[in-house]
């Protein structure tokens, strides 16, 4: 009670807080150290797999994106997405263990009052930037986009200054850290003044040690209740996933056909593949693709939003039809959707994933001809990469030089 | 004046690797543009307002406004409960809200939310009790 009234007291003193007005010796440095060691673990972890995102998106990388393993790209970007929801939880606690320093006096002194000033706006791009990181691609990942930024580039922008005013963070607090974790959770050492020491903490009421478990359990329930998207194991329990997995053949859709506008043109009589390498060009109609030599493939779909989902298709290598064309082999392709608009309507296909056997133009998906809204009349299947780039209605193969 | 030691160069290592890093980030950011600067920084500072403005001093207000009703301090069982659901909550703003839901695409967002945030906070509380009954009983058991 003596905590309640003390804080009624200074909301009718209607003054800023001051860092000692905050008693609880759970907003403690020993606390921050703990919670904010796993959240820096998982910020490494979503710059790596965004890096690697960003990676297989680059069409003329330096070092050439792999085809295999087949189901990199969704483990990685399903951990991105996974480790982005657990960081969540994991900052909110952070923030608030550390929220009485936003309070506290400046320092005397031209020398501290600079030193102050530039810690201050490190933590406070830090602080910033986290926050951008996480709301900006959880909202992405439920394909929401209430900002005028573009999401891809200004996501990779910002990983990059988040990633390095942590750096700066974890450089500057590197002494408080060391003694943090050196010492038992209880420890004063590290207590702010004004603080309740933390033997005031009731028996049975949260102590310091129960606060990080917390922080880690909610981080583990925020990842059950989402995971779902990408772990089929965990669809039934991810009651905040943002897709149950289910859709045509097993798979759910991005992008439908009414979206990409090209329902009339993908059911036309008037459809046609056209493959071209320089003179040479070959032009096929569904029942000819479907007359071809057919190759089936177990292989995945995952979205940068972070779901994924497995699925078996049958369709043509879009290897036996570059020969067709008498295509020499290391050569990128260019694969053009019916799409009119949108910047994924024609995307370059690297010459490793063109002459891997696994790359299929698909025409079914689990026995079924491919759903209107999974590419029909044929959709670019092929290894590890995004699904972003797997092109749907593809209309034109061209063999680039 | 300290002599610099090993750690002192571990940690000018690492703001010097995390200054350049951030800058470079900068300078991507500024590719991109005046209009997407701005649209970036709103969204940035408005981060930093709704955190610190908003949901700092809410939390502070629940947990006076929790204090004075109760009138007494929760079990720290309850308080664990209460900090899971809100931060997971928040975690769940998006589906909840449904902003992305598409007519055209009934494979995104295709369960009942609302429904599946009950069942969270059931067994939240269910998380609560339980917590609570552990600890009486190892209390009971030390004899306190």
């Amino acid at each position: 009670m003596g905590r309640v009234t003390a804080y009624a007291d200074r909301f009718s003193a209607l003054r800023p807080p001051a860092e000692e007005d905050f008693t609880s010796p759970l907003r403690s440095a020993a606390v921050a150290a703990r919670v904010g060691l796993w959240l820096g673990i998982c910020f490494g972890l979503a710059f790596l797999t965004g890096l690697i995102s960003h990676w297989a998106q680059e069409p003329d990388a330096w070092l050439p994106f792999p085809t295999r393993p087949t189901w990199g790209y969704r483990v990685t970007q399903g951990l991105h997405v996974v480790i982005g929801v657990a960081a969540i939880p994991l900052l909110l606690v952070k923030l608030w263990t550390v929220f009485p320093k936003l309070f506290a006096r400046p320092p005397r002194g031209l020398r501290r009052v600079v030193l102050e000033v530039g810690e201050r706006g490190s933590i406070g791009v830090l602080v910033g930037a986290a926050i951008f990181q996480l709301a900006s691609g959880l909202a992405n990942s439920a394909q929401w986009y209430p900002w005028d930024f573009r999401f891809r580039s200004t996501h990779y922008a910002m990983g990059w200054i988040a990633v390095g005013a942590l750096a700066l963070h974890i450089a500057i607090k590197l002494p408080v850290i060391r003694t943090a974790l050196g010492e038992p959770v209880d420890s004063s050492t590290l207590d702010r003044e004004g603080a309740d020491p933390v033997a005031s903490i009731a028996p049975g009421a949260l102590d310091r040690r129960g606060l990080v478990r917390t922080a880690l359990l909610a981080a583990g329930v925020a990842v059950i209740a989402t995971a779902g998207s990408t772990v089929p194991l965990l669809r039934r329990i991810s009651v905040l996933g943002v897709r149950s997995g289910d859709g045509p053949g097993g798979i759910p859709i991005n992008k439908s056909a009414r979206a990409a506008d090209v329902v009339a043109s993908a059911l036309s009589p008037d459809y046609r593949l056209t493959v071209t390498f320089g003179a040479n060009s070959r032009v096929f109609t569904r029942e000819e693709l479907a007359a071809l030599r057919q190759t089936s493939r177990e292989l995945p779909i995952a979205c940068v939003e972070g779901w994924s989902a497995s699925g078996r298709w049958s369709g043509v290598r879009l290897r036996d039809l570059l020969d067709l064309v008498e295509a020499p082999r290391e050569r990128a392709v260019r694969i053009t959707s019916l799409q009119q608009r949108g910047p994924y309507r024609a995307t370059e296909l690297p010459a490793q994933f063109a002459d891997d056997p696994s790359t299929l133009l698909a025409l079914t998906l689990d026995d079924e001809p491919l759903a209107l809204d999974h590419g029909y009349p044929c959709r670019l299947i092929a290894p590890n990469r995004p699904g972003v780039l797997q092109t749907k209605w593809v209309t034109d193969v061209e063999v680039l030089a | 004046m300290r002599i610099p030691n090993a750690v002192d160069a571990v940690r000018a290592l690492v703001g010097l690797v995390g200054l350049g890093v951030g800058l470079y980030g900068l300078v991507l950011l500024l590719d991109l543009g005046t209009d997407n600067l701005l649209a970036t920084a709103t969204w940035v500072v408005g981060g930093i307002v709704v955190h610190d403005a908003v949901l700092a001093p809410a939390t502070i207000a629940v947990a006076v406004l929790a204090g004075l009703l109760l009138r007494r301090r929760l079990p720290g069982a309850w308080v664990s409960a209460a900090v899971v659901l809100a931060t997971v909550t928040v975690v769940g703003i998006p589906v909840l809200g449904r902003f992305g839901a598409r007519p055209d695409n009934p494979t995104l967002l295709d369960r009942d939310y609302a429904v599946g945030w009950a069942i969270l906070a059931v067994a939240c509380v269910a998380g609560g009790i339980m917590g609570t009954l552990v600890r009486r009983r190892a209390a009971a058991r030390e004899g306190r």
